[in-house]
């Protein structure tokens, strides 16, 4: 297996530096407190929106923040809420269409039906509605994108589960008596992995850019936590006096977004030898 | 008779449709009722007292029970009345006739300039599998899709706008006023929205276009000596039409959604603004109302593309 | 009566001069937009502002949001007016006495006319003021709570009879309560109203597209030449304060109010523009729930107080335009107290102090509620630096205005403090009241100050002259600083954009502007 990744690498030069990219990232976030050389609430009325220099590598935000630093930690936070979107996103979707997808019949209609609502109205009023309703801030805020993905991992499921569900050796494991979870569990869940890490890396990309929304509306993360999409925010703001603020936040999200999108794009092609490049 | 199979189809999909309309409206009121504090405190305004407050409440029947609120929202929506705005008094079917041409201009225009670019740079990449012109065209398509569209909007309005004059950076005109103002209103909104657009219909169109031309019977053309413009013409795009149509439809609906942030970059008076600006003061008709619009717009989209499918090739049903 | 002392011209901190001073200066300095010209301006031309809210209604009576009045005012006149810089009250469209303190006398002025062709009579004043007294749908019963009966006791003389004095009620006729509404109007549109109003002001109503655009246009007779210079009024509504500049800064409006002073540079790099900043009400403050643990304890809010570095304030949120608030009334205002100034100087040692003698030596921890808007984000991050270097740690709980205010002020509770503003009303009463009696609303704590309080308050109402009022008004500010109800921080000073071709805008102390004596060359 280990061999199968790093031929993989060594083949498609897009996916390994976006991996090593990651990495990267991961690592700067994991080691914020470290690596940032101020802490993010300090501030400096005194040198606002400096220029970058050596004392600020990235120069100074509206309050004299640095913003070097405010982009350590706001790349941690912004890390962290993807995972956060994702992860909920597996956590109800997986199920959901598992149980749609082997079930069939009315259990199917109905829950299909569903996904459908959820999917035809605006996401953003959903996210606004969660996060209304449990309160604004990071976590929540993702909770909400989260289950804004769901449908979409649902139905990615589903479809594969359809495709198991005809074939012989889980008609097999149904005479011999085995029970539904473990049927789901053994056979058709390992079946759907495969789809699922490809449309993992690409709404890794969306939780991204679906945080840099929220908090540019002001609903995801709390001040004065800095993430990319709220400096943004600021940086919207101040875009006559000072808009090269809009750069570092900016570049970054384009880049990561990026980078998972490559990545996944990679992931697809490896794993489906059958789709044509 | 393909005609009377199309009315199936129809009304098979409106069927359909209303489990839907109830579903995501009524979800949609469930959260917002979930959440805390209610339109009453802000009518009350300044010098709001206790009981003034109360009053409010028993005013507007924001006290009576869920799903009688609800109930009643559906009924009068059925008959076509959706009902005024707790916040302004304005009839929603009025905020919404106005606001909706703006964010369809927008929409319609991004989706034209991704096709107008989109298109080509596939057949582009097409031409010539793995050579350097399909690399660089997936290339900017991944930068495309990867692009924050509001960013993008930023970068615009300090590009275009605010340095040069040479487009407003604020609002929109309605097309009443006249086509030129509104488009001019209107392009950096949709250039904005459009790269995402481009970058997904390029990718589509290249990957569809790739696996139709290496298929045997357009290898059979090839080895008659059709020349690949001719082929690529006749018989990869008409083809690849299929595919084009969903990528079409799934822009369109993501557009729809996408428009909001943008929106707010430019302060247009659009469907998203209004619908973030309803939710946030919870001005509970007006997020119904444009629920209830949004989910018939994308309804009747995916029944048009189903219904075009069938026409443009008969072997799907 | 005797007028209040001249403290118009004591020296403001922040600029080091007095406000006569600073008009003349703009003047000076090449700012000659706004100056008016001689004689009476030439009409026309159509202004268009940047208007930074919705109307909540454009009735007087039913709406309720502060950002209301600068569109009211354009179609609807006052029983009663102000002076512009102390908000000291005057007659409007009716000259007022008080015969005695149960008795208000209003002799309204002839040949006023509404909109609609009705005359302005005491008949049309007795159906408003009954309106606003009884009517479902009226937000300002409160404000007219101590009236018991209006008499027409004349065509043009209207009675009004009060349960108990309130000598606060001519500035209150200067406010939503005196602007008066034509009855037929009323009782033909019913609900409509709201949206199609029919006032006796300059202009008259156009239309309004809900969240876009309000349009008022002249109207056909106004009582008065000297008001009214400008055809038509348009408002366009962005409620992004940055965004609302640009459009001025591009020429596509000629006016933007409420510009957040941070973005003054802006103004200043514009040359086309012109700018116009005067003290407002608009108080920055820090509203405290009494009875939540903590904020109970004296030591703990006097801890705040001295924590606050308000200069500092000033100069990281509002640019330098605006004026530390020591108390909830500024330095022009007629009930201003300048010896309550030096009680809560900068001094986080002493903060640190009173905090380990309430018992909370290694500091506190407080919630505080604010909103999303990134104005509000940038106070609440200046605010809560500040605090935290006296062991104040402030934990913000964002979110929308109505769901904040409401879960400060309703029944939740939920946090020790807001960060938010008080708009200010035309007489402090009105102000100390809704803040400070036993069930105000805006009294988050529903907290009994005490029997002092309630005999000022009702005092504050009934002392009739001037010098008589302002005497209870510093006893009243006096307690509430004392026991710290409150945490001020500074006052907003109007910062207003315009295009060179608008000229004669004065800015007024309420801070919301009017338009009368615009003229657009």
């Amino acid at each position: 297996m280990v061999n199968r990744f790093f031929a993989f690498l060594r083949r498609d030069l897009r996916a390994a530096v976006s991996l090593a990219f990651l990495l990267a990232l991961c690592v700067l976030a994991l080691c914020a407190p470290l690596i940032a050389p101020y802490p993010v609430t300090a501030q400096d009325v005194d040198n606002t929106l400096a220029a970058p220099s050596a004392a600020h590598l990235l120069g100074t935000d509206d309050l004299g923040r640095d913003v070097f630093s405010r982009m350590v930690h706001g790349g941690a936070a912004t890390l962290y809420a993807s995972s956060l979107a994702v992860g909920i996103g597996l956590l109800l979707g997986l199920p959901v269409g598992l149980l749609a997808g082997y079930s069939g019949g009315w259990l199917d209609d109905g829950i299909s039906r569903f996904i459908d609502a959820l999917l035809s109205f605006p996401s953003i009023v959903l996210a606004i509605a969660v996060t209304g309703a449990l309160g604004i801030g990071l976590t929540n805020g993702m909770i909400a994108v989260g289950i804004v993905f769901s449908p979409q991992i649902a139905r990615l499921v589903r479809a594969r589960a359809l495709v198991v569900r005809q074939e012989l050796y889980v008609d097999a494991a149904r005479c011999f008596g085995a029970s539904t979870a473990r049927i789901l569990w053994r056979h058709v869940l390992p079946n759907t992995v495969q789809p699922v890490i490809v449309q993992v890396t690409l709404l890794l990309a969306a939780a991204l850019l679906a945080e840099a929304s929220l908090s540019f509306l002001g609903l995801g993360i709390q001040p004065p936590q800095p993430s990319w999409g709220s400096m943004l925010a600021r940086a919207y703001q101040n875009m006559e006096l000072a808009p090269e603020q809009m750069y570092a936040p900016g570049l970054a999200i384009l880049l990561t977004a990026l980078a998972f999108n490559t990545l996944g794009e990679s992931l697809r092609v490896a794993l489906d030898p059958t789709t044509k490049r | 008779m393909a005609a009377s199979h199309r009315l199936r189809v129809i009304r098979r999909r409106l069927l359909q449709a209303v489990p839907v309309l109830v579903l995501a409206t009524f979800v949609v009121f469930g959260l917002l009722k979930l959440m805390p504090g209610d339109i009453a405190i802000t009518l009350a305004g300044e010098n709001a007292t206790e009981q003034r407050i109360a009053e409010i409440r028993a005013l507007y029947g924001l006290d009576r029970p869920f799903l009688v609120q609800y109930g009643s929202w559906l009924a009068n929506a059925v008959q076509g009345d959706l009902s005024k705005s707790l916040a302004t008094g304005e009839k929603v079917a009025t905020s919404i006739a106005r606001a909706f041409p703006n964010t369809l201009l927008i929409v319609v225009l991004a989706m034209s300039v991704a096709l107008a670019i989109g298109v080509p740079l596939g057949m582009l990449a097409a031409s010539r599998p793995d050579g350097a012109r399909d690399r660089i065209v997936t290339s900017v398509a991944s930068l495309g899709i990867a692009v924050p569209n509001f960013w993008l909007a930023m970068l615009l309005v300090a590009w275009l706008a605010l340095g040069t004059g040479w487009f407003p950076a604020t609002g929109a005109k309605p097309l009443a006023e006249g086509l030129g103002p509104a488009l001019h209103h209107a392009i950096l909104p949709a250039l904005a929205l459009a790269a995402g657009g481009v970058a997904e219909v390029s990718r589509q169109l290249r990957s569809s276009l790739v696996e139709i031309l290496s298929s045997p019977p357009v290898r059979t053309l090839r080895a008659k000596g059709l020349s690949p413009a001719a082929i690529l013409w006749k018989h990869g795009l008409k083809n690849a039409g299929v595919n084009l149509l969903t990528v079409t439809t799934l822009l369109f609906n993501r557009l729809l959604a996408a428009t909001v942030v943008v929106e707010a970059v430019f302060a247009i008076p659009g469907m998203g603004n209004l619908i973030v600006n309803a939710a946030l003061t919870r001005d509970l008709p007006v997020v119904q109302g444009v629920v209830f619009v949004m989910v018939l717009v994308v309804i009747t989209i995916n029944l048009t593309a189903d219904l075009l499918y069938t026409v443009l090739d008969p072997r799907i049903k | 009566m005797s007028d209040a002392t001249d403290l118009h011209d004591a020296p403001l901190p922040a600029v080091g001069l007095s406000r006569r001073h600073l008009m003349a200066l703009a003047g000076a300095m090449g700012l000659p937009g706004l100056a008016s010209a001689q004689g009476t301006p030439a009409k026309g031309g159509v202004l268009k502002v940047s208007a930074s809210a919705n109307p909540s209604s454009l009735d007087p009576a039913t709406g309720g949001a502060g950002s209301d009045h600068t569109f009211l005012w354009t179609m609807f006149d006052t029983l009663v007016e102000w002076d512009y810089e102390t908000l000291k009250a005057k007659p409007g469209m009716a000259a007022f006495n008080f015969p005695d303190p149960r008795t208000l006398v209003l002799d309204i002025k002839p040949g006023i006319t509404f909109h609609d062709g009705t005359p302005m009579d005491a008949a049309a004043v007795k159906f408003n003021l009954d309106r606003g007294r009884t009517d479902q749908r009226s937000n300002i019963k409160a404000d007219l709570q101590n009236v018991a009966e209006v008499v027409v006791t004349g065509p043009l003389q209207a009675t009004i009879k009060l349960a108990r004095p309130d000598t606060a009620l001519p500035a209150i006729l200067s406010d939503r309560a005196g602007m008066m509404v034509s009855p037929k109007a009323v009782q033909a549109l019913g609900q409509e109203h709201d949206r199609k109003p029919v006032g006796a002001g300059p202009w008259k109503f156009v239309s309004w597209s809900a969240n876009e655009k309000v349009v008022v246009t002249r109207a056909d007779k106004y009582w008065r030449a000297d008001r009214g210079f400008v055809d038509g009024i348009e408002f366009s509504i962005i409620p992004e304060l940055a965004t609302g500049l640009r459009a001025v800064v591009a020429g596509q409006n000629d006016f933007a109010y409420n510009v957040p002073p941070r973005l003054m540079p802006l103004i200043d790099k514009a040359k086309n523009l012109t700018k116009v900043t005067g003290p407002t009400l608009y108080c920055l403050q820090l509203y405290f729930n009494t009875a939540k643990k903590g904020l109970d304890n004296l030591k703990v809010r006097q801890a705040i107080n001295f924590a606050l570095d308000r200069p500092g304030f000033v100069k990281a949120s509002l640019a330098g335009v605006g004026e530390p608030a020591y108390m909830q009334l500024p330095k022009t205002h007629w009930a201003y107290d300048p010896t309550l100034v030096g009680l809560y100087p900068h001094n986080i040692e002493k903060a640190k102090a009173l905090l380990a003698e309430a018992g909370y030596k290694d500091g506190i921890e407080l919630t505080v509620g604010s909103y999303t808007d990134q104005d509000s984000v940038r106070r609440s991050e200046i605010v809560g630096e500040q605090l935290r270097k006296a062991g104040i740690r402030l934990k913000f709980i964002t979110g929308t205005i109505p769901e904040i205010s409401g879960q400060m002020f309703g029944n939740e509770k939920k946090f020790d403090m807001l960060l938010s503003a008080w708009t200010g009303r035309p007489d402090p009463s009105m102000t100390y009241s809704l803040m400070y009696s036993k069930d105000a609303y805006f009294n988050a704590g529903r907290t009994d100050h005490g029997a002092k309080m309630a005999e000022l308050l009702a005092e504050s109402r009934v002392a009739e002259r001037i010098e008589g009022r302002k005497l209870i008004f510093w006893q009243l500010q006096r307690l509430i600083m004392e026991q710290a109800l409150v945490a001020p921080l500074a006052f907003q000073y109007e910062l207003v954009a315009a295009g060179q071709q608008v000229k004669g805008y004065k800015p007024n102390l309420l801070g919301k502007p009017k338009y009368e004596f615009i003229s657009k060359a």
